[in-house]
């Protein structure tokens, strides 16, 4: 089993990074460069992808919760940590690019435009799930208290993209791509995805093993009190 | 404190005598499991006990009395393993089991910015008890606090607030008693009692189930002992003819 | 039904009643809404802006800040000496607990922002002549799906060991959504003088039966001692 982890293990980073190499390259190189905004445009490819990624990550953490405080076992919580970890990373991309594509597009790094303003949030719904975990000591009330924010954040997660919708939208409606912009976006989806569950799976085990590894004390079970011992001591 | 065995327990109603005759257990475990943080706090705990009852739980600090305690309370239900409480399975529903439940706690339980006849007719009402303002005032009075009835918990003694929630658990008339080392911080006389109420509320035939550390007191005041070790059953005898020394070799100290 | 309604009235009840022997604590978490009004409106100046429509801003994080010492308020009642335990013990609906703490919430919330909202009105000259109603009927619409959330991880964070920020931190990003439809609102009626949206009113409705639902059922998962 272990070998097959240690083979199998390089080669899907591998994999990944190689795809990535040639998403990028594909990207400067083949594909044709809009109109309207010029090569910043291309960020877009990245952007999107992200972003599904940053969906399905919140979803996972919202399954593992629903699952921990369904069975109280402790490796769903480790999911959801882990799941939680990489969607806060890649919605920060998410941002990131945002932004860039906002100041490209209309000079500005900040609006308060719809998308821009769910990106924002949803950062900080899930950034607020990693600090509640960093802020309570106890392991059994941490891992409750973050299962039951966890499933409340994701079923939030359509308030805030309706809500969103209703703040001023400088963009004009969306753009359509050619055949050969969705051919590339539908080639970035692969190696981003992979990225995302590899990143959830390589981060619940490492949970695990630090779970493992600091487990809680052994009950109590006193040595009884050597009271001639102590009187002497006194 | 008599007066309250008499306001505790009426005598049994003609269906509970009949359930009473039947050799239905009041409290059957069967394989009781409780996992705490994956760590067995209980394993495997089976016993059954019959009406009118009462038990000794005994057994060293973490030996898993508290937890099995609060299961039989509805306060958290087991790992795996079923309870049956006068025939009745705790499954999704415990609500109906409450009803024969009464627990007192280390804690009170009660609310300190309220007074205790506020806190009693509180739970009375709750509870769906008849007369929930009569019956509080008297088995106030039976406890001996009448003339503290409408001060503020808060300004209560270790001693008063436990009378009170003595009071509180007995307002509905439970048949299954349970209590958390209730003797605990209590002077002398309370002490006293508490134990003579458990032994009138057993010889009316309640079932008691006693958690203490005082092995020479249970020993006294139960006619069954169970020790757990280790979250394990470790014994399950009649009281009568036990030492003490023996159970403290079973207990582990 | 009946025994459901009296039960919850039963349960409120006596947590108003405590909420009412404790009352300086109330007083606490009212001057605290008054000085954030205070504050933010030195803070801001004499802008004209700010002023008017600014208000609802003000009010909505001074109504935020208060309301989250609210919850933590009613929830410690249960905290001290294991009275949870008592209420668990009871043979009741258990999910009955976060519904009467919800009322109670409420009622601290709206008792608070009947103290705070004059303040506000006054020092940004809000004119809620206008529409009073509307103002009351958005305010009042927001602070149920607030308390909604709020109650449920009020109930879930242990505030036995002091983590102030904690319950703000988890209730704030949840709930943007209702700042932001009722805000929309507001602006809508108050600053560019229009009617108020019937479809728009409906969402936020419907925001609050989500939050209740979901607060609701996730509630009776976490009761465990």
């Amino acid at each position: 089993m272990n070998r097959t982890r240690n083979l199998l293990v390089p080669a899907y980073w591998t994999a990944t990074v190689g795809l990535f190499a040639a998403a990028v390259a594909l990207t400067l190189v083949w594909t044709p460069v809009e109109a309207t905004m010029g090569p910043i445009q291309k960020i877009f490819y990245l952007h999107l992808p992200v972003a599904i990624n940053t969906f399905l990550a919140c979803l996972v953490v919202f399954i593992a919760s629903v699952g921990f405080l369904w069975q109280r076992k402790a490796w769903w919580d480790d999911l959801a940590y882990a799941a939680a970890k990489v969607a806060v990373q890649f919605c920060t991309v998410v941002l990131a690019t945002g932004m860039i594509w906002g100041k490209s597009a209309w000079g500005q790094w900040w609006t308060w435009s719809p998308r821009l303003t769910f990106s924002l949030a949803l950062w900080l719904l899930y950034v607020v799930y990693l600090i509640v975990r960093l802020s309570v000591e106890s392991r059994a009330r941490r891992a409750v208290i973050s299962a039951v924010y966890g499933v409340v954040a994701f079923l939030d997660v359509p308030l805030v993209y309706l809500s969103a919708r209703l703040m001023p939208d400088i963009h004009p409606g969306s753009v359509s791509l050619a055949p050969a912009m969705k051919l590339t976006l539908g080639l970035w989806f692969i190696p981003v995805t992979l990225m995302c569950f590899g990143m959830i799976v390589a981060r619940y085990f490492l949970h695990r093993r630090i779970r493992q590894t600091t487990a809680a004390p052994a009950p109590e079970i006193n040595q009884p009190m050597r009271l001639g011992a102590l009187g002497e001591l006194a | 404190m008599n007066d309250v065995t008499a306001l505790a327990t009426q005598p049994l109603t003609s269906t509970v005598a009949a359930a009473a005759a039947r050799p239905a257990a009041a409290v059957e475990a069967v394989d009781l499991c409780k996992l705490i943080d994956e760590r067995p706090v209980l394993r495997d705990v089976t016993f059954r006990v019959n009406g009118g009852e009462f038990v000794a739980v005994l057994g060293a600090n973490g030996a898993g009395k508290s937890t099995l305690l609060k299961i039989m309370a509805t306060l958290v239900a087991p790992s795996s393993g079923d309870l049956r409480l006068f025939g009745r399975s705790l499954g999704k529903d415990s609500r109906a089991a409450r009803k024969d439940i009464g627990l007192i706690g280390h804690q009170s339980m009660l609310y300190r910015d309220l007074s205790p006849l506020e806190n009693l007719e509180f739970f009375a009402r709750l509870y769906g008890v008849k007369d929930p303002a009569g019956r509080s005032r008297r088995l106030l009075e039976a406890v001996g606090l009448a003339h503290r009835a409408n001060d503020a918990v808060a300004t209560f003694s270790r001693g008063m607030t436990q009378r009170v929630a003595i009071a509180r658990a007995l307002l509905h008339e439970p048949q299954l008693i349970l209590a958390d080392e209730p003797f605990a911080g209590l002077d002398a006389p309370s002490t006293a009692a508490v134990e003579e109420l458990l032994g009138h509320l057993h010889w009316r035939g309640r079932t008691i189930f006693l958690v203490s550390h005082d092995v020479e007191q249970s020993l006294r005041l139960a006619e069954r002992v169970v020790v757990l070790r280790g979250g394990t059953l470790a014994a399950d005898r009649p009281a009568k003819g036990l030492k003490a020394a023996e159970v403290l070799e079973v207990v582990g100290w | 039904m009946t025994r459901t309604i009296s039960h919850i009235f039963l349960l409120a009840g006596k947590d108003l009643r405590i909420q009412a022997r404790t009352r300086h604590t109330f007083g606490l978490i009212a001057v605290l809404g008054v000085l954030i009004v205070v504050v933010l409106g030195l803070g801001l100046g004499a802008q004209a802006e700010v002023r008017g429509f600014g208000a609802t801003a003000v009010l909505w994080v001074a109504y935020l800040f208060s309301g989250v010492l609210c919850f933590e308020k009613t929830m410690a009642v249960e905290r001290n000496d294991d009275a949870l335990a008592g209420l668990l013990l009871a043979p009741i609906d258990r999910s009955l607990i976060y519904v009467s703490k919800l009322v109670t919430n409420l009622a601290l919330m709206a008792a608070v922002a009947l103290v705070v909202t004059p303040v506000g009105v006054l020092f940004f000259s809000f004119d809620l002549s206008a529409a009073p109603g509307t103002f009351a009927g958005i305010i009042a619409i927001s602070m149920v799906g607030f308390a909604a959330v709020g109650t449920l991880f009020a109930a879930v964070v242990s505030s036995s060991r002091l983590q102030g920020g904690l319950l703000a931190m988890m209730v704030f990003p949840i709930t943007l959504p209702l700042v932001i439809v009722s805000t929309r609102l507001m602006t809508a009626v108050f600053r560019d003088g229009q009617a108020v949206e019937a479809s728009t009113v409906g969402v936020l409705v419907a925001f609050d039966a989500i939050f209740l639902a979901v607060s609701w059922v996730v509630f009776e998962w976490v009761l465990e001692v």
